[in-house]
């Protein structure tokens, strides 16, 4: 907009000559006022990090004691040796998680571009973000406390995707040679990192929930199929498998319109099986990520479209082997594959039909939608003869081959003694290989272990495929946000003691023995009236386990966020709206504000909600950059035995008496608090392990002591049930006599005399001293 | 050593939410197929009660069958601080404690319990009620210790339990008349509740009688319970002092431990009124009076409404603008409890002022609600728009609308008042000054005219350049 104003003289004044311009107009209808860090940069919140990072200090355990990033080195950095660019070990090993936590915040943010620009152009930039009608108030609360801004159109996102991106290439840059040299600075450019990948994330998810209609902070989203049984693998079966789910909803789209939708199996792998379900409740999530190659090999798939993101390199060789046509449709994964965009369809499909070609590119989605189709309706005749895995005699035969090197076992990320169930299969029995089935993540580095060639993987899933036929299970379709009145609804039973904490099982499916034991975490929280949530690979592997009565833990248990509640928020991306539970917590109990504002809020967090991340197969950067996340916000996370190898762990340490105190805001005096939360990321190397430290890391400074006594239980049962013991540090959680679980107050009281225990008050808890009340005058 | 080594079964709050299906079931006691069954307890004197003993009336565990038995459990308490008052609440905690025990179930209370003891639990060796009536001893003298002696008798014979129950019916009367009836004139103490400050920090419930807190989670006699149970902790007694205000319910005691326990933040509590200075909302009340300055009157709505009310805003919205331990003319948080007494929104009309309010709301508070004003309240059924609502009450003859006639007629002669003066002063809107409208963000109109104060500028050779310049919409003063 431009204004010339050449003279003008009224009443109340005169212009000469003025020039008025203004580069963009934002009419702004929010009255919060802003708080003081809206966009922030690499340093705005450093000393926020700072803060928890004094608390818990990072612990590094190389996994490389090498570095070997730039053409000085290779350099040696063991002991106080520093590499030629004069970095020492701990800068290295922040750095490389800086590395990964970037890598995996500009997959999210790369795919919430994608979207954003997908949706505009499909639905327009004025498409309202609505993500739970009039239950959800705030809408996109990390964004309006990150941004300072309260989005409500799609095109509103575009101007936070801006700021994300823009971050993103500041703290890329800073890992690179001779830029940050201190680990803090590089542990607090990976919590930076965590935020704005958090911010990704909601983008992402709330714009897809939007424009197409996912289910709006529903807690009765539909039940929907999970399993490799629930595919009628007689239809043609068109296979998903990645993260970005528009392709899939062209396919859908194009089934429903040419009325085709009971002819045609949509089913997915990983998130955009998720995202399937979530926009068409006829979509059937087969299974996690890790089991990619299992259900390629079953040959089940008629075709396989492939779009972003925890996907097997090799997906297009295995799908060649099962002579599975493959369409490829992200940018960001080609896989050496001919750009067929341009062409017409009739000429792909038939292609892909008559075998002249095995794969295509398509990067026109509603094109996709139509090719997927028709190939799958033309190839599955023809394939449904063929058969993909090697039959029962066959294995016999091959498992005569094996020497017994053992090279499969120490390949394997889980030990699993494969030797011996091949044995076993030579002597003619396959039931040996059946158990390592469930076991098994799905790597395969067995088969490229074997010096003879053997199709390990092969004989596992087929010794396993009546197990696999069984998979017939259902889960809720992921529902989004939390509505803001079920926030409300468990303020009252959270502090009268009756909610003992928020449980997020997240993450991917490298777990150490299988997906049951996220099963049983799932259930084991539940039962106990915890709040559960899920999301991602996690989600599914909680579903894939049936209770007594034969019900799955959607089946079971509400779909509220609420006592004993299973709430699949949905895909990777939707755990955003897990962040943005505990962040409207402390918007709608204490009407603090969120815009731009925070380190207070993170402070009323990390102080008040006891909410705790099990990433239990956490494998990925995304899953390392969704953590950090956490971690800014002072939420505890625990990963798995694997979760070790992310290098470095953010530890407290319970003996150091001076770490664990907080300002009090009524006084100002410091008062101790307790070892709460203990830890800020932490690897463990049990179920039980993960059970009695997670029902630990709910306790929080300002719990009242009815909700105390509640975590405390709890945390000794559990220890009591699991480790056969009391836990030794009863007393560094014990406040006032009234913290005491009621059924345990004799032997309790016993062993606090023992460590000479003495009552302390339970403060308004914050460690920012600026929050301190002021002495009013 | 723990509390519960001798019972064959463990004993921890996990068991709380264990649920024991029939075919899982050793027996059942009460429920839904026998008449009689109830759980008492009694205030005694101190000669009255045998600490520790524990009487079984007809036969025990070990000879009853899978089927339904009618049941009494009936406890009596002493102690010199005990009180008939707190029975009640006293009575309550059987079902919490007898939930601790693995392998029972107990559902209900009073005249309508539900129990069953699992096959697995008796054959751990759970085959009496005196295991069941130590497990209660103990929980209750180690919680609250006010009670300095117990003595409880598990009934299990039909004739003694049919007996028993029509003591227990009256005596629930009684108390129940007794509660209802009980006025905040009557008491010479409130009490306070600030668990919820470990979320809102200056939030402060005052609890009386006949004001529930905002969860509706705790009554007056809960939370004298509470208080004299454990007078350190977050329930405390709240000395009334002065009533410096009947109508709108202002007490100086109430004043002062609000204005100690919420850091200065809130200075005054009226605690009949939502204007002016109306009680803080927490984060949990379980619903919102909202004033709709279109009909002078409110609007009600709980949290389980998941449409818009008539002003346009959701549940969601509306306690949005009240909530964080604040006070917000117009807006006001409560418990569904508090609809049912005497004293709700006394200083602004009572029941009388209400124009709309869900209807599973009224439904539940329908016999509390004056019987004139039957079918002049407006659900949603009946009105979805402010205009709809203005019908609806000129059409049902909601006294409200009187009070629409008195005040016009008051605001035409006030406005010829105002027309003389307004020759000297500037003009402004005539909003009453006790009511303030939130900001819906939906229809605020950006003030006009403001700033008649006089002032003169002059730009020369100015160049205004911006590269974004946000425009604000302004809450209405």
């Amino acid at each position: 907009m431009r204004l010339k104003i050449d003279e003008v003289k009224t009443d109340i004044g005169s212009i000469k000559n003025l020039e008025f311009s203004i580069g963009r107009i934002i009419e702004e209808a929010w009255a919060e006022p802003m708080g003081p860090t809206p966009f922030p940069s690499l340093t705005t919140l450093r000393e926020w990090d700072m803060k928890l990072l004094q608390r818990y200090k990072p612990f590094y355990a190389p996994f490389c004691d090498l570095c070997c990033l730039c053409t000085f080195g290779k350099c040696d950095l063991t002991g106080n040796k520093r590499g030629a660019c004069g970095i020492n070990m701990a800068a290295q090993q922040s750095r490389i998680v800086l590395l990964a936590c970037c890598i995996g915040a500009a997959t999210h943010i790369g795919h919430a571009r994608h979207l954003v620009e997908h949706l505009i152009e499909k639905f327009g930039a004025g498409t309202p973000i609505d993500v739970g009608g009039l239950n959800v108030n705030v809408e996109a609360p990390i964004t309006r406390l990150v941004c300072g801004i309260k989005p409500e159109t799609l095109g509103d996102l575009e101007e936070v995707l801006d700021y994300v991106e823009t971050q993103l290439t500041h703290l890329l840059s800073a890992t690179h040679t001779g830029q940050e040299g201190s680990n803090i600075d590089f542990e607090s450019k990976i919590f930076h990192a965590g935020m704005i990948d958090h911010v990704g994330l909601e983008v992402a998810d709330i714009a897809q929930i939007a424009a197409y209609g996912f289910p709006k902070a529903d807690p009765d989203a539909p039940l929907v199929d999970l399993g490799f049984g629930t595919i009628n693998a007689e239809k043609p079966v068109i296979l998903c498998i990645g993260h970005n789910v528009i392709p899939s909803t062209e396919i859908i789209d194009y089934i429903q319109d040419n009325g085709l939708k009971d002819q045609v199996e949509v089913v997915g792998l990983c998130c955009t099986a998720h995202d399937i379900t979530r926009y068409y409740p006829g979509g059937k999530i087969v299974g996690p990520i890790s089991w990619q190659l299992r259900f390629i090999r079953s040959g089940v798939a008629d075709v396989i479209v492939l779009d972003e993101q925890c996907i097997r390199s090799d997906a297009f060789i295995e799908a060649e082997k099962v002579k599975a046509p493959v369409i490829v449709t992200s940018e960001k994964n080609c896989m050496g594959l001919p750009n067929r965009t341009s062409d017409p369809v009739d000429a792909i499909v038939d292609d892909l039909v008559n075998g002249r070609a095995s794969g295509a590119l398509i990067l026109d989605p509603e094109k996709v939608g139509k090719v997927a189709v028709e190939v799958a309706l033309k190839v599955a005749p023809l394939r449904k003869k063929r058969k993909a895995l090697p039959e029962s005699e066959e294995i016999i035969d091959m498992a005569y081959m094996c020497r017994q090197c053992g090279l499969c076992r120490r390949a394997c990320p889980q030990d699993l003694d494969i030797p011996l169930a091949v044995a076993a299969a030579a002597q003619g029995s396959l039931d040996k290989l059946a158990e390592l089935y469930d076991a098994c993540v799905g790597c395969a580095r067995c088969e490229q272990a074997c010096p003879v060639d053997l199709p390990v993987h092969s004989f596992i899933i087929k010794a396993g495929e009546r197990k696999m036929k069984e998979e017939i299970y259902k889960i809720r379709a992921g529902r989004g946000a939390i509505q803001d009145v079920e926030i409300r609804r468990v303020g009252s039973p959270i502090v009268l003691g009756e909610i003992p904490g928020v449980i997020a099982l997240v993450g991917c499916a490298n777990y150490p023995k299988g997906g049951q034991e996220v099963a049983e975490m799932c259930s084991e929280f539940a039962r106990r009236r915890y709040i559960v949530v899920l999301s991602g690979c996690a989600a599914m592997s909680a579903g894939m386990h049936k209770s007594e009565e034969g019900k799955t833990v959607y089946e079971a248990f509400p779909g509220s966020f609420d006592a004993g509640g299973v709430v699949n928020v949905g895909s990777c991306v939707a755990n955003s709206h897990i962040a943005g539970a505990l962040i409207k917590i402390a918007n709608i109990f204490a009407r603090r504000n969120l815009r731009g504002n925070y380190e207070e809020i993170a402070d009323y967090i990390h102080n008040r909600v006891g909410a705790v991340g099990i990433a239990w197969g956490a494998y990925s950067q995304k899953a390392a950059a969704i953590a950090a996340g956490f971690w800014r916000l002072g939420v505890p996370v625990i990963v798995g035995p694997h979760g070790i190898k992310y290098r470095r762990l953010l530890l407290g340490r319970a003996d150091k008496e001076e770490d664990w105190y907080v300002y009090d805001v009524r006084t100002g005096e410091k008062v101790y608090v307790g070892p709460v939360p203990e830890h800020l990321f932490l690897s463990v190397e049990t179920k039980e392990e993960a059970l009695v430290t997670a029902a630990k890391l709910c306790m929080r400074p300002n719990d009242t002591t009815k909700g105390r006594s509640i975590k405390l239980t709890h945390y000794i049962d559990l220890h009591k049930r699991l480790y056969g013991t009391i836990p030794e540090d009863i007393h560094l959680f014990v406040r006032t006599l009234a913290d005491i679980p009621v059924t345990m107050k004799d032997e309790i009281i016993e062993i606090l005399k023992e460590k000479n225990w003495t009552e302390r008050v339970i403060p308004d808890p914050t460690l920012l001293p600026r929050l301190i009340r002021k002495k009013p005058a | 050593m723990s509390m519960f080594a001798d019972i064959p079964v463990d004993v921890g709050v996990i068991y709380e939410g264990e649920r024991i299906r029939w075919q899982d079931a050793y027996t059942e006691l009460g429920g839904p197929r026998v008449e009689h069954k109830f759980e008492l307890v009694k205030v005694r004197g101190m000669d009255e009660v045998e600490d520790g003993k524990i009487t079984i009336i007809g036969p025990d565990i070990k000879d009853l069958e899978k089927k339904s038995y009618p049941f009494g459990i009936f406890i009596e308490v002493a102690g010199k601080d005990l009180e008939e008052d707190i029975e009640g609440v006293i009575e309550r905690r059987i079902h919490e404690y007898v939930n601790y025990i693995e392998g029972v179930m107990h559902l209900n209370q009073r005249y309508d319990i539900w129990i069953r003891i699992s096959k697995k639990s008796f054959e751990k060796g759970l085959d009496s009620f005196v295991y069941i009536g130590k497990v209660l001893q103990r929980l209750f003298k180690s919680e609250l210790p006010i009670i300095e002696k117990i003595q409880i008798t598990f009934i299990t014979d039909p004739e003694k339990v049919k007996e028993k129950f029509k003591e227990a019916m009256e005596v629930y009367e009684r108390r129940d008349a007794r509660a209802r009836g009980l006025k905040d004139e009557e008491v010479d103490a409130f009490y306070g509740c600030t668990l919820c400050q470990s979320f809102a920090p200056t939030h402060v419930c005052i609890i009386t009688p006949q004001r529930y807190s905002n969860c509706g989670a705790i009554s007056w006699f809960d939370g004298r319970a509470a208080a004299r149970v454990d007078p350190k902790g977050p329930i405390f007694r709240v000395e009334k002092g002065e009533h410096l205000d009947p109508l709108r319910g202002e007490y100086e005691g109430v004043n002062q431990i609000v204005k100690m326990k919420s850091g200065g933040e809130i200075q005054r509590v009226w605690l009949y009124s939502a204007f002016g200075y109306p009680h803080t909302s927490c984060g949990c009340f379980e619903a919102v009076a909202f004033y709709i300055p279109e009909v002078d009157g409110f609007g009600i709505v709980h949290r389980g409404f998941t449409e818009n009310t008539p002003i346009g805003l959701s549940f969601s919205t509306i306690a949005d603008s009240t909530a964080g331990g604040r006070q917000i003319d117009g807006f006001h948080g409560i418990s569904i409890e508090y609809m049912r007494s005497s004293k709700f929104l006394q200083a602004d009309g009572g029941w009388e002022r209400v124009t709309w309010v869900p209807s599973v709301v009224l439904e539940r508070v329908k016999d509390f609600i004056p019987k004139d004003l039957v079918g002049k309240i407006a659900t949603e059924k009946d009105a979805r728009t402010v205009e709809e609502l203005k019908q609806f009450l000129v059409a049902r003859g909601h006294p409200i609308v009187k009070r629409w006639e008195a005040k016009a007629a008051e605001e035409a002669a006030k406005s010829m008042a105002v027309a003389e003066e307004a020759k000297q002063a500037s003009p402004t809107a005539a909003i009453p000054s006790a009511i303030v409208t939130p900001a819906p963000a939906a229809d605020l109109t950006v003030p006009v005219g403001v700033g008649a104060g006089s002032f003169r500028f002059i730009l020369k050779n100015a160049k205004i350049r911006a590269k974004r310049v946000r425009i604000i919409r302004v809450k209405e003063k």
